[in-house]
């Protein structure tokens, strides 16, 4: 687990990715009520199916709002740990001032930014540690094993997790909002955990969904983490993450791009499969096929695979390995990749 | 099985929401048999089947919508793609280009648009074919329009 933890944030990386954070940052920006609009959308479909998911996301926000009532020397140790980590990974440290200079505006301390910053974290910490039936335990020890190189304040974290467990409640309260505000991560509830924590790090949903995308792509498992864990691996994931921010406009476009009738026509965003008429369930609906953009039901995808296994879209066949088509999709489209990565999180 | 039956009932409903969407188009299914279809279309306007009324059987295969439903004219039509005694469609989307994507009514779009563009180089109706490769536009038209009259118009009287 630490091992994983470790390797899964590399710091090199960072850099690059951090450049590209910033630029698609800026232009996502621009799509946030857009893309805030889809994602009510997509949450509001997915909420049924994410409900068993939110618990770790709950225990996020319990544990921001723990450290900041509760435990100020938690908070300092959360802020030094943070720092430190900031001057550790250039990268993060960068990460850290935009949001707040981002946040900032928003009339939000930085001591307070901090402190849910770590917060989260530390709630990461807390959920894995009081829940171990979660999937999450690999990535919460990940999250861990960071946090004490940096400070040593694993103690302080385990302490804030056990006040932490006793918040049924709150969690409650908080899962509900969760399912709300996330769209994409309904299968796992690692996913979920992310989007909730950065929305109450920061004040800027454009950052939190630049975050949270990432994370799900790349590793299932460190998707525990809360904010911290975002910055240190935010330079690997960030150019998923723009695109992941946009995965609902993304989809279109390559509806557009490759097949300029699908635009019009009832594929575009499509609530029940084209073939067999029957509605699309979430799996179905985060399925993508072709590159045409055309989607259909994993029942009748199956089916033309038995017979000519031709898309109905463009009338190309279908890609022999899915795996394979998914990849190459994954470096035109966010969405794609979503898929995988979901699809990954249910096997491990 | 099942699933093109479930399918066929969702174009049913659909067909039913939908009757003044197309006026051109009538589509009926029969009312003891789901994969029998009859459609009405109406002869597009500036060609020689303009009045005319033409009549489509529908057999829809059980293993509808992955293969394409077979369709032929019921009333007699002059037309290079239709065979003249049977009324057979040589239309693409009924053979190898057919997509599960396609339905009922949108088969019926196809034919309409077919009955305005014929294409005499892959000729069901050698006669229709031969008139319009070798030019005689016409002859055409005047045939195709008196069968039309003949067939696709209610009698007068």
């Amino acid at each position: 687990m630490d091992s994983d933890s470790i390797n899964t944030t590399p710091s090199p990386s960072a850099n690059n990715c951090k450049d590209f954070s910033r630029k698609k940052r800026r232009s996502a920006k621009l799509k946030q009520c857009k893309l805030d609009a889809r994602r009510e959308q997509w949450l509001s479909q997915s909420a049924v199916k994410n409900k068993g998911c939110c618990k770790e996301g709950t225990n996020g926000g319990d544990l921001k709002q723990r450290a900041q009532g509760q435990t100020d020397c938690l908070l300092e140790n959360l802020e030094i740990s943070r720092r430190g980590e900031a001057n550790r990974g250039r990268e993060t440290g960068l990460v850290k001032h935009e949001s707040d200079s981002e946040s900032l505006p928003s009339n939000s301390p930085m001591n307070s930014i901090l402190l849910e910053g770590t917060g989260s974290g530390t709630s990461f910490t807390n959920s894995s540690s009081s829940s171990s039936s979660t999937s999450s335990g690999g990535c919460c020890s990940g999250s861990i094993t960071e946090e004490e190189g940096d400070d040593g304040c694993l103690d302080d974290w385990e302490a804030v997790a056990d006040a932490l467990a006793a918040d049924d409640d709150k969690r409650e309260m908080e899962r509900n909002n969760n399912n709300r505000e996330n769209p994409f991560l309904g299968s796992t509830p690692e996913h979920e955990q992310n989007p909730q924590l950065g929305l109450k790090g920061e004040g800027s949903d454009l950052r939190n969904a630049k975050l949270e995308c990432p994370r799900m792509v790349q590793r299932v498992t460190g998707s525990s983490r809360a904010w911290r864990a975002d910055d240190a691996f935010r330079p690997q994931s960030l150019p998923n993450l723009s695109k992941q921010r946009s995965f609902p406009n993304t989809d279109r476009h390559f509806g557009q791009r490759g097949v300029p009738w699908m635009r019009s026509s009832p594929f575009t965003v499509p609530s029940s499969c084209p073939i067999c008429y029957e509605d699309l369930d979430f799996t179905d609906s985060s399925f993508f096929p072709c590159l045409c953009g055309f989607r259909l039901c994993l029942f009748c995808h199956k089916r033309i695979l038995e017979e000519d296994g031709r898309c109905p879209g463009c009338r190309k066949q279908y890609e022999q390995d899915p795996v394979e088509a998914e990849a190459s999709i994954q470096e035109g489209s966010l969405t794609f990749r979503l898929a995988r990565s979901s699809s990954m999180f249910a096997r491990s | 099985m099942q699933a093109s039956r479930a399918r066929l009932f969702k174009e049913y409903k659909e067909v039913q929401r939908e009757k003044a969407a197309d006026p051109d188009i009538q589509l009926v299914c029969d009312d003891s048999n789901i994969f029998k279809w009859t459609a009405l279309i109406k002869g597009p306007s500036e060609t020689p089947y303009e009045g005319g009324v033409f009549q489509l059987a529908f057999a829809v295969p059980e293993q509808y919508p992955l293969q394409p439903p077979q369709v032929r004219f019921l009333t007699k039509i002059f037309h290079p793609n239709v065979h003249f005694k049977t009324g057979e469609i040589c239309l693409d989307i009924l053979k190898n280009a057919w997509s599960p994507a396609w339905t009922l009514q949108s088969v019926c779009r196809a034919i309409i648009a077919l009955m305005a563009h014929p294409e005499p180089d892959s000729p069901l109706n050698c006669d229709s074919g031969n008139l319009l490769r070798s030019g005689d536009v016409r002859g055409y038209q005047s045939m195709a329009r008196m069968y039309t009259r003949l067939a696709a118009m209610p009698k007068k009287g």
